[in-house]
Parts: C-alpha cells; structure tokens; sequence
C-alpha cells in the first residue's frame, strides 16, 4: 500500500468543474482517494498550477510508420541526443525520437496518457512492441480502417452491419483502440496510382465513395459502442481549397451519442485551405470553426504547424507523393496489403515561406474561433505539424494576443491579407487550456470513465504540477513564463508515482495499454465468416490464425469491453 | 609552437581512440585534454609521449606532429578551425569533421569518413582514403561545404557524395559512387572511378580517366579542352532535374 499527499495544490480539473481551487489530493495506490492516512508520503504544491495529466489525442509515437521516419532520416538522431542518466536510457532524435526519448519528453511536459493516432491492423505488433518501450505513458491505438477490402465491399453491399462486425473482430485481434480514416477511399485508390479528390468520387473496383465510407463507419462505430468516436483525417489533406471538401465531410454526421461527439476530425488546419492555387491560397478558418460551432457532434484537433524542421508521416499515401513533387526531397511510400498505405517525407516549416505561415496562422485561428475548448484540442499532429515538444508555445500563443502579434512580425509579410489571425483579440485563459490538452481529450476518447483526465477519487492519480502560480503570471505579458512552466513539470505522477521532477525522469515506468473488444453475437463473428476468411486465404501475406496479436505483446492489458448491438 | 604526440604502445592495440580534443588551439591553454579509449577516459599523457617546443598565441602558430600507430585514432582535428596537424603514419575514421580552417596533412592512408562536412581549410592525404572522403553525414542534404581536399593515393566508394562546395582532388583512382548526390562545389578524379556524379544536382565533376557505368540519364552535350585534356561534356543528372557539369576523358556504359 502506497500513499501519496499533494498539498496545496491549485487545482484546475475541468471535468469536475474546479477552476483554481486550493485543494489536497489524496493518491492511494495509483488511484485517487478522499483521504489517507498520516503515514502518506507528502508533496508540498505550494500553490503551483496542478492538473491531471495531459492527454494527446492524435500524435504518431509508436509504430512501423513512425520508425520508417527514424529509418529514413538518420540525420535526425543528431539533434536532442541525450546520455544514460539514473532511470533514464540514452536517446536521441528531434522529430522523430527514439521510443523512450518520446516518453521521456512527454512526461516532462506532465503528459500521462498518449493515442498513436494511425496504426495499421498488419503492422500491428510493432506498434505495440514500441509502446512497450514508451514506459511512462499509457497508450492506445487508433486502427486504420480507411481501405479495408471487406469493409469497401459491406459498403457496396450497404450491409452496416457488416462493417461493425469486422471493426469488431480486427479492433479485438489487433488490440485497437478506435476507428480511423485516413482520406477514406483516397489511399485504396493510390493502390491504382489514383486518389479521390473529395467525398463524392468513388473509390476504383469498389465503386463506393468517400461520403458512403465515413456514414456507415460512424454507424457501425456507435453500433459497437467504442469509447471514441471515428476519427477522421479528411480526404484531400493539404490542397488548396480543401475547405469545402471539409464542410462536406462534417455535413454527413449525425448526433448520435449523447456523451461524445460522432466524429473526432483531426489535424483541421491541413483541411482549411481556401483559393484556387498555391498563388492565392488562403486560410478558411471562419467557416470550418463556425461549423462546429454550431455542431455539438463535431471534435477538432488544431494540427497546429511550427517553424522549424520535422517529419511528416501519414497514411495518405498520394497526399505525400504531393508533398514528395513538391520539395522533391526524400520520400518514402508503403502499402499495407488489404488495408491501407503511408507515405514520409521530412520537411522544414519556413517563417520567409508564405504558405508555411498561413498553415501557421491557420491552426491557431481554429482553436480561437471554436468557441467551445471542449471541440478543438491541442495538437500538433506530432511530429507532422511540428514535434510536441512545441506544445508549451503553441499555448502561450492561444493565450497572449502580444505574443502572436509579436510571432506575426517574423513572418512572411503578406500573411496579413491572407487570414484573420491579426484581427483575433481573444486569449485563451488556463481552464481553456487545460480542456485542450487533457479534459478535452479524455472525454473526446471516452476514457474519463476509465479514470483519465481528472482527478475526482476513483480516477487513475496521473497528475502533472507547474511551476507556475496562476495569480501571479500573467499569460497575456509574461508569455515566456508560461512556455517555460509548461515545457517542465515540477512533479509528473503517473499512477501514483513519482515518474519526472524538474526535467528528469525518475523511475523506468510501467504503461498500460487500452485496447477495446467489443462483444458480438456468434452470427457476427467475422472469425466463422466463410467470406471473410476467403480473403485472408487468397489474398493476405498471413494466415489468419498469425494476424491477430497476442496478449503478450501488450504491456499491461487493459481490455474494454464493449456491447455491441450485434 | 610545435607539439610532438607520439602514441604509447598499448597492449589491446585493436581499441579505437576517440580523439576529438587533438585540436591545435586545445594546445594554447593549459587544459586538461583527454580523450576515449573503448569506454574508458584517458588523460592525454596517458595515450601520447607529449614534447612541446616553442610558444604561440594563435591557433595558426600551433603544429600538432602525431605519430605512432596513428591508425587507431579517430576524429583528429574535429572542428578544427586553424593551425597545422601532420600526421607522419595512417589515421583513423572521421579526421577533419566540421573543419573550418588549418591544413591537416597525413603521410599515410586515412580511414573512411576523411573531412566529412568540412568547411574551410585544407587536408592533404599522401596515401589512399577509404569509403566517404569529403562527404556528407548519413542521410544530411549538404556534405563538404568549402575548403580542399587533395588525395595522392586512390579514394574508395562514396567520395564526395553530396559535395555542396569546395575542391576534391584525387589523383589515383575512385571508386563507386563517386560524387553521388554532388550539388556544388568541384570533384577532380585522375584516374577511373565507376557511376561518377549520380544524381546530380549541380557543381562539376571531371574524371579525367574512364567512367565505368556511366549513369545514363546523362545529356551528352560535346566535348570541350580542359587544361591540356580534351573532355567530354555531359549534363544532369536528369532524373534529378539536375543542372550540373560532368566532364569525363572516357566512359562506358553498363552492358
């Protein structure tokens, strides 16, 4: 039995609704408790900002992809190389780190829990192999669904009820979290060299478009009652004039959940692009955050773009081939057999570039025109937009007004008649960002239940204490502070343990990784299905008796049951 | 000020050295230099027989002579910005990293990786070089930025690749690869070497003996004399829109 005291500390817990209340928090063994006993080990807060501990949303941490880029950029280990100390393993890297300086990052931010937001069903095992050594945060794995074969084919077929029963069997014999689609439709056709330019082409062979993929994913999502909701990366990532593809995509979403939103889209700056064309490209902004305004069924991550050097990675395969014509720089291209595909290629994010810094402006535009914290998080896209590491900054710029108009003077000077950034007054104040970076992406994960993203007795005790006094800072002026407290936790605890003070990790850590297996009738299990195993015969590099993962592989299996309307 | 490193027998003579502290202005103060050996830290008085003659106040001033078996040092003069070293035996991987300025002259053969990202300076091989002389770092867009190069012996694969700047002269032969990636700066081969200037970018690259496997994505413009040779002159590479020069005496195809 171990306890553990945080005294004094000023607490903002959103989903609670506490705002900067002095308060004691009791931990007893990993949980949070009303009280403990005399004996508790205790940490005197003194005042400093105390939250739970953050939660990435959409990051790429983990996985065959993520380790492509380190493959693919070994010039990349030459930054943020750090020795062997205490606890610690070497590391190295800058955007894309080696697994535990990723961890090691994180939890200096006070980051607990994590969601690698793409991983593929085939490649799965490394995925998880790779959060194993992600020690100090709990993960989980979105599941690439995007061009699934069977699944294009239930579409075709209209039979949505189909399409839930083979989420169903691949989330649980691949030990996902949740559903994603990358540019539905758009990477299977980059199997035909082609793509889809919005929701309304269809897909080659399959003859189903975008638009019927994303309604009867969501469907089949909410029929199996998964936690999150689909996530969504939209089609035509990163064109000129994507906006509307974007508002089209949004349109097609019913409210069916009372507890969450219906769709989860991520990374929105890359998806609200206006003009014709390079020449006149310009941010649309206004109208995607007005739309989820007016849409409680709508979550948003920011994508936010950084100046400086990165790798971008994704599984639309096409959208980097873009890219790849573009900077014709490295590129690397993968197709995972029935499922979908990826593409990498480093870029450098430039202040002089003019598109650079209107994508810049973009993604801070979104979440201070979304007027909800709750429906627009804080992202990076790490490391597409820029690696998280940048967190800290992109929050003293939602908060301080001087400080983006003082960033707005480095950049390309006719950014100014290109996006409404400059005419934003509003600062975002620290409850607003504690939503964006941990309530807001507990509750849009549906894991608030499972005890993440607050703090009430029950609650996993991940906490992450500032060095900063909110009544003492003053974000809008003093925005240096505040990078500087965010980008370094006094204490980071992670189920009740000390795991990082002051910049150092303490204790090698041990994750736990969420995983869902929703509960079908015999009629739906894909595993009896004739059809469906055809498929693994005659098509698949892998018997279906090797794909699914075995338990081992998952460090710390933490299963969601889920009953599905099978 | 002449500093004479004369290297101590060891009994493990297969261990590396890492030496990036042998730098002539390490020389001008008093400092404790030391350097690696496998995973141990050795004072330099350990590793070396030092002698110093004279006095100097400028890194310019300052000649390092090492000799002994040389060969199992590494990154000798990294990121040296002036001043001489010579090198009497061979010397090992990474000499002359990141060097801005100074000669380093070695009687012997260097290891791979001589003068990689150099950007000033001069280095002076009597001997043959091994894989990546002048070049760049796995996976970097600029090698040699500026600065010269000159081998007397024959270099090995990879020389010059991605050569952003600066002169590379061998004068024996080369071998694969040879100004792979190149996009600045001017490589000089005496002798053969095979599938010269792959993918280039810009920058020239003359072979002055044959080209063997030719890249074929080559424009033949003509030929042209170049000092005293008469050359042929090819442009690309074009599978990289590429507007470099690549001059060669002769070439051959791959069958």
């Amino acid at each position: 039995m171990t306890e553990l005291l945080v005294k004094n500390a000023c607490v903002i817990d959103p989903l609670q609704g506490i705002n900067g209340e002095v308060m004691d928090i009791a931990i007893l063994d990993g949980r949070i408790v009303e009280a403990v006993s005399d004996a508790a080990e205790v940490i005197d807060a003194r005042g400093m900002l105390t939250m739970p501990g953050g939660v990435d949303s959409h990051t790429h941490i983990c996985g065959t992809k993520v380790n492509f880029g380190r493959y693919m950029s070994p010039e990349d280990m030459r930054a943020g190389r750090t020795p062997r100390r205490g606890a610690m393993h070497a590391t190295s890297g800058y955007s894309v780190p080696t697994t535990y300086g990723n961890s090691y990052r994180y939890s200096v931010m006070g980051y607990t829990t994590l969601l690698e937001g793409a991983m593929a069903p085939l490649e799965a095992r490394h995925t998880h192999e790779e959060f194993t050594y992600t020690p100090l945060q709990d993960t989980m794995a979105n599941t690439l669904f995007d061009g699934n074969w069977s699944i294009l084919e239930a579409i075709r077929d209209g039979d949505t009820k189909r399409v839930a029963a083979i989420i169903a069997w691949t989330l649980k014999a691949v030990k996902g979290f949740g559903v994603k689609l990358t540019n539905p439709g758009g990477t299977e056709a980059w199997q035909w060299g082609k793509n889809v330019t919005c929701i309304r082409d269809p897909v080659p062979y399959f003859e189903v478009t975008p638009a019927e993929i994303i309604r009867s994913v969501v469907e089949a999502n909410e029929l199996l009652h998964l936690p999150h909701s689909v996530h969504l990366h939209c089609n035509n990532l990163g064109t000129p004039g994507n906006y509307t593809c974007t508002l089209g995509s949004f349109g097609l979403i019913p409210d069916l959940n009372p507890k969450r939103q219906t769709l989860y889209a991520t990374h929105v700056q890359f998806h609200a692009y206006g003009g014709s064309g390079w020449k006149d490209f310009c941010s649309k902004s206004e109208p995607i955050a007005n739309y989820v305004n007016m849409r409680p069924q709508l979550v948003i991550d920011m994508g936010q773009v950084m100046f400086g050097r990165t790798t971008t990675m994704t599984a639309d395969g096409p959208m980097e081939f873009n890219l790849y014509r573009l900077h014709h720089d490295k590129w690397s291209n993968h197709d995972v057999e029935l499922e979908t595909g990826s593409g990498i290629i480093p870029v450098v994010y430039r202040r002089k570039n003019l598109v650079n810094s209107i994508m810049w402006a973009i993604g801070l535009e979104l979440a201070l025109l979304t007027k909800s914290p709750w429906q627009c998080l804080l992202t990076t896209d790490n490391p597409n937009g820029a690696p998280f590491v940048k967190y800290p900054e992109i929050a003293a710029l939602l908060m301080s007004k001087r400080y983006r108009d003082a960033e707005f003077e480095t950049i390309h000077p006719d950014t100014g008649s290109r996006v409404p950034l400059p005419a934003i007054e509003r600062e975002l104040d620290w409850y607003e960002i504690a939503v964006m970076t941990r309530a807001g992406g507990a509750k849009a994960l549906g894991i608030q239940d499972l005890g993440k993203g607050h703090l009430a007795p029950g609650a996993d005790a991940d906490i992450a204490i500032y060095p900063l006094k909110i009544d003492e800072v003053d974000p809008s002026a003093e925005y240096q502070k505040v990078i500087d407290g965010l980008s370094r936790t006094e204490y980071t605890i992670k189920r009740g343990r000390i795991v990082a003070r002051r910049g150092e990790c303490l204790v090698h850590g041990s994750n736990a990784t969420f995983w869902v297996a929703p509960k079908v009738s015999d009629d739906y299990d894909m595993g009896r299905d004739p059809d469906f195993i055809e498929k693994f015969d005659r098509y698949y590099t892998v018997r279906m008796r090797n794909y699914p993962v075995q338990e081992e592989y998952v460090n710390q299996s933490r299963c969601i049951v889920t009953e599905a309307e099978l | 000020m002449k500093v004479t490193l004369a290297m101590k027998p060891a009994t493990k003579g297969f261990i590396p050295i890492e030496a990036e502290s042998i730098v002539p202005k390490n020389f001008l103060s008093d400092t404790d230099l030391s350097v690696w050996r496998g995973n141990r830290e050795l004072r330099l008085d350990e590793a070396f027989e030092i002698s110093v003659e004279g006095d100097a106040d400028r890194p310019e001033d300052v000649e390092v002579v090492l000799s002994g078996e040389t060969s199992r040092l590494k990154r000798v003069g990294e990121y040296m910005d002036g001043g001489k070293i010579t090198i009497l035996g061979g010397i090992g991987m990474h000499c002359g990293n990141f060097m801005s300025g100074g000669t380093i002259e070695i009687q012997g053969n260097a290891d791979g990786w001589l003068g990689r990202e150099m950007s000033g300076g001069t280095i002076v091989c009597r001997g043959d070089v091994a894989d990546y002389c002048a070049s760049g770092y796995r996976g970097g867009r600029k090698g040699m930025k500026g600065g010269k190069v000159e081998v007397f012996g024959r270099a090995g694969d990879f020389l010059a690749e991605n050569l952003a700047g600066g002169t590379v002269i061998v004068h024996g032969d080369a071998g694969d690869m040879a100004g792979a990636e190149l996009r600045g700066g001017t490589l000089i081969v005496h002798g053969n070497c095979s599938r010269p200037a792959a993918n280039m970018k810009e920058g020239s690259c003359y072979v002055y003996g044959t080209a063997r496997g030719m890249i074929p994505t080559f424009r033949k413009i003509g030929t042209v004399r170049h000092e005293g040779r008469t050359l042929i002159q090819f442009a690309g590479d074009l599978a990289n829109r590429g507007k470099g020069n690549l001059f060669v005496k002769d070439y051959e195809y791959l069958d």
